[in-house]
C-alpha cells in the first residue's frame, strides 16, 4: 500500500522558502502530477517525498509510517530523474540490480525480477551493453527498469521526459501511463508541461510559489480552476482574463459586457473582478445560434492569425475610448478571417469563469448556471 | 622582393626556412624530443654506468663503461636485505595511500559536494598548511611520535621504529594534495547520479564508494600514484625514525644510505640498489599511466 501523505510541509533555504503550507494527499495507486512553473517548488516538493531533502517543518507519510526525517533508502521509493542518471560504470544490467543487490537478494530472485522489469520497459537483449551505447530513450526506460524492478511503495518522476526529443516523449509519455496503470504503484510525477500533466495524471497538483493552489482531477482543473494562476496555466493556449467590475446585472469590462443572472450567480455590487474566457469559448457572432447561451456580439479587429492546423488561432484586438485589449480566439480554420478585419465575436455565457478582483478566487465558472457557483464554506473548510 | 637579398649562405638558410617552414618546425620537434630525452634519462644511464664499473675503477668513470661487472646487481640482493627494505618501503607506503584515499575521500566529499559555512577558508587554510615544509614540523612531531609528549596525563606512544612512526607524517604531508585531487574530481560527478544511488538505497558514504569514487578513478588512482612515490622516495622522516636495520622498518632510501659506511663508500652498490628500488616504482606507472594521464588532464577540463 503506498499512500502519500503530505502535512503541512514547509522548506526553507537560506533565504528563500521554497515550499510552503503543503498539505497533500496522494492515494494508493494514484498518479498525481505535480506542476508549475520553474522555480516554484514543485522539485523541491519531490525531493521532501523521496527524502534527498528534508523539510524545515511539517511531516510526511509514505504507507502509514512517517517518514519525514528518514534517508531515500528506508522509504521503498524508486525515482526517475531528468538527466537519467544511469550509472556508467555498469552495464543495464548492474544499473538496474543495483537497488536489489544492496537489499541482499538472493542471486535468482535478482535475475528473476531484472528479466521481468526488462521485458515490462521492453529492452530485452541488452542487459550486458553499458548505458552510453543506448539511445535516449533506451536510457530513460533503463532507468524506468531500475525503479519497477524493486517494487517500491510510490515511484517518483522528476520530469523524466523533458531531455527526450518532442516525437519520443509523446511515446514515453502513453508508455509511463501505461505502466503505471498495469502496475498500479502510487506515482508522483514532477513537470512544467501542462499538457503532459493533463494528459497522464489522475489529478494534477498545481503549484505556484510554493503552496499548493489546487490538486483536482485534470478536466476539474480545467474547467473549475480555483483562481487566476491555475486558469492561466492550465489550457492551452491560456485563458483570456480582462479586470472588470460588476455593474447591476452586468459584469463591466472596458469593451463589452456581460449579463449575469443575479439570481444564480452571487456577485456584489461595484466588486472589481477578473473575468476568464478561454480561446475555444469564443464564436464568430454568425454562430452564434450554436450555443445556448451567447453574449451580445463586441466588435474587434483581427491582428494576427496563427494556424496550427486543426484550428487557427485569432488575436483579436478590442479597442474602446482609446483602450487596446487583445484577446485570443481559437477559431474554426474554415471561416474567412483575415488579418485586418473587422469582425463581431460572441462568447459563451456559460463558460465564462468569474474571479476575484483582489484575490483573484474563483467565484462562478458560468454566468447561467447556479451549480458553477464557487461553494466558498467548501473551498474554506478543505484548506 | 628579388632573389638577391637572399644572397650568400645565411639567406639561402633563411630563404629555406621561409619557404619549407614545416620542415622547420619538424626540426625544432625533434631537437626539443631529443633534449628532453637526453635530460630525463641521462641519470638512468649515468647511475647505469656507474654501477656496472668495478669499484676499484671507480674514480677514472667515463662516459662509456670500460670493464662490466653486472655481478654487481647480484651481490645487492643476495649480501643485503635489500629485498627487505623495499619490501618496507612498499608497504609503508601501501598504507599511506590508503589511509590518504580513504579520510581524503570523506572530505573530498565534504568539500566537493557539500555546502557548508567556513568551506572557503577551510580549503585556503589545508592549502597554506600544504606549502609548510615537513622539516617545520620535525621536533614536535619526533617528540610525539616516540612518546616524549602527555597529552591530559596520558603518555603518547611510542612509534619509533615502527612503520606507523612513518605512516602518520606521511599521511600528515600528503593528505592535502591528495584532498585537493579528490575535491576537483568529486565534485564534477552530476548532483543525479549520487541522489539515484541514495534512492536505490545506499546511505550517502554508500553512494561515495559505490558510485562517486569509481566514476573519478582518474583521479583516485592520480592522487594515490603521487601520494605512493612521495612517500616511496621520501627520506626525511624514514631516517629519523627508525634506526636504520631493515627489522626496524627501515626503508630503501635508508637502505641505500647504508651502503655508504664510516671509511667505505659503495657508491655502485648504492647504483646498482637504486636502479633495483626504481623497479617497483616503474611497473606501477606503466600500469596506471592510462589513468594517471586522464587524471591530470581531466581536472582542466569541464564540460
Amino acid at each position: 500500500m503506498g499512500e502519500v501523505n503530505l502535512t503541512d510541509v514547509r522548506k526553507e533555504y537560506e533565504d528563500v522558502i521554497a515550499v510552503e503550507g503543503m498539505n497533500l494527499t496522494i492515494e494508493d495507486g494514484e498518479f498525481v502530477t505535480l506542476v508549475g512553473p520553474s522555480g516554484c517548488g514543485k522539485s523541491t516538493t519531490l525531493e521532501t517525498i523521496s527524502g534527498l531533502t528534508t523539510p524545515t517543518s511539517g511531516t510526511i507519510e509514505i504507507a502509514g509510517k512517517e517518514v519525514t526525517n528518514k534517508p531515500p533508502k528506508d522509504r521503498n521509493i524508486a525515482m526517475v530523474f531528468q538527466n537519467i542518471a544511469l550509472f556508467p560504470h555498469m552495464t543495464v544490467y548492474e544499473n538496474i540490480s543495483f537497488g536489489l543487490r544492496l537489499r541482499d537478494f538472493d542471486q535468482e530472485e535478482i535475475d528473476r525480477r531484472v528479466e521481468d522489469a526488462v521485458e515490462i520497459v521492453q529492452l530485452e537483449g541488452m542487459l550486458d551493453r553499458s548505458p552510453d551505447e543506448l539511445s535516449g530513450g533506451q536510457q530513460q526506460r533503463v532507468g524506468i527498469a531500475r525503479a519497477i524492478v524493486r517494487q517500491p511503495d510510490v515511484f517518483l518522476m522528476d520530469e523524466p521526459l523533458a531531455n527526450l526529443d518532442a516525437k519520443l516523449r509523446v511515446a514515453m509519455r502513453t508508455e509511463i501511463q501505461r505502466l503505471q496503470k498495469e502496475l498500479g504503484i502510487t506515482s508522483v510525477y514532477v513537470t512544467h508541461d501542462q499538457e503532459e500533466a493533463m494528459t497522464m495524471s489522475d489529478r494534477i497538483a498545481i503549484i505556484n510559489d510554493g503552496e499548493l493552489q489546487q490538486c483536482s482531477p485534470p478536466l476539474e482543473c480545467y474547467n473549475r480552476p480555483v483562481n487566476t494562476f491555475v486558469a492561466q496555466f492550465i489550457g492551452s493556449p491560456s485563458m483570456n482574463l480582462f479586470n472588470g467590475q460588476v455593474a447591476g446585472d452586468e459584469l463591466d469590462v472596458s469593451d463589452f459586457s456581460a449579463e449575469f443572472d443575479t439570481t444564480t450567480t452571487p456577485l456584489q455590487q461595484g466588486d472589481p473582478v477578473t473575468v476568464g474566457i478561454r480561446p475555444e469559448d469564443i464564436y464568430l457572432a454568425d454562430d452564434a445560434d450554436s450555443i445556448a447561451h451567447p453574449s451580445r456580439p463586441v466588435t474587434v479587429t483581427v491582428d494576427v492569425l496563427e494556424p496550427v492546423g486543426d484550428q487557427t488561432y485569432a488575436y483579436l484586438l478590442s479597442e474602446t475610448d482609446g483602450e487596446t485589449t487583445e484577446l485570443l480566439m481559437s477559431a474554426d480554420p474554415d471561416k474567412d478571417i483575415n488579418e485586418g478585419d473587422s469582425i463581431e465575436v460572441v462568447f459563451s455565457r456559460d463558460d465564462v469563469h468569474v474571479f476575484d478582483g483582489r484575490t483573484g478566487d474563483a467565484i462562478t465558472h458560468s454566468l447561467v448556471d447556479a451549480t458553477a457557483v464557487v461553494d466558498k464554506a467548501a473551498v474554506e473548510g478543505e484548506a | 622582393m628579388s632573389d638577391q637579398e637572399y644572397s650568400g649562405l645565411t639567406g639561402r638558410i633563411v630563404k629555406y626556412t621561409i619557404h619549407n617552414s614545416a620542415d622547420v618546425y619538424r626540426l625544432g620537434f625533434w631537437v626539443g624530443l631529443v633534449s628532453f630525452i637526453m635530460i630525463t634519462l641521462f641519470p638512468f644511464y649515468w647511475l647505469l654506468v656507474l654501477a656496472v664499473t668495478p669499484d676499484n675503477q671507480l674514480y677514472q668513470m667515463g662516459f662509456v663503461p670500460e670493464n662490466f661487472n653486472i655481478g654487481v646487481f647480484a651481490t645487492v640482493v643476495q649480501e643485503y636485505p635489500l629485498h627487505h627494505y623495499i619490501f618496507n618501503s612498499i608497504l609503508i607506503a601501501t598504507i599511506t595511500v590508503i589511509v590518504c584515499i580513504t579520510l581524503g575521500s570523506l572530505a573530498g566529499y565534504a568539500f566537493g559536494r557539500v555546502d557548508f559555512p567556513g568551506k572557503g577558508p577551510l580549503l585556503v587554510l589545508l592549502l597554506v598548511i600544504s606549502y609548510f615544509p615537513g622539516i617545520a614540523f620535525l621536533i614536535p612531531l619526533f617528540e610525539l611520535l616516540t612518546g616524549s609528549l602527555s597529552i591530559l596525563g596520558t603518555p603518547t606512544p611510542d612509534l619509533y621504529n615502527t612503520p606507523w612512526g612513518m605512516v602518520f607524517p606521511f599521511t600528515m604531508l600528503s593528505l592535502p594534495i591528495t584532498i585537493f585531487i579528490l575535491t576537483t574530481f568529486y565534485s564534477q560527478i552530476p548532483d543525479g547520479l549520487e541522489d539515484a544511488a541514495r534512492v536505490e538505497g545506499t546511505t550517502r558514504l554508500g553512494a561515495l564508494f559505490r558510485v562517486i569514487m569509481p566514476l573519478s578513478a582518474p583521479g583516485v588512482v592520480t592522487a594515490a600514484i603521487i601520494v605512493f612515490i612521495g612517500v616511496y622516495r621520501e627520506f626525511f622522516f624514514s631516517f629519523i625514525m627508525t634506526d636504520g636495520s631493515p627489522e626496524n622498518w627501515a626503508v630503501l632510501v635508508y637502505g641505500i644510505l647504508n651502503f655508504q659506511q664510516q671509511h667505505t663508500q659503495m657508491y655502485n652498490m648504492m647504483a646498482a640498489a637504486s636502479l633495483i628500488g626504481i623497479i617497483p616504482i616503474a611497473v606501477l606507472v606503466i600500469i596506471a599511466q592510462e589513468h594517471i594521464v586522464r587524471g591530470l588532464t581531466a581536472g582542466g577540463l569541464k564540460e
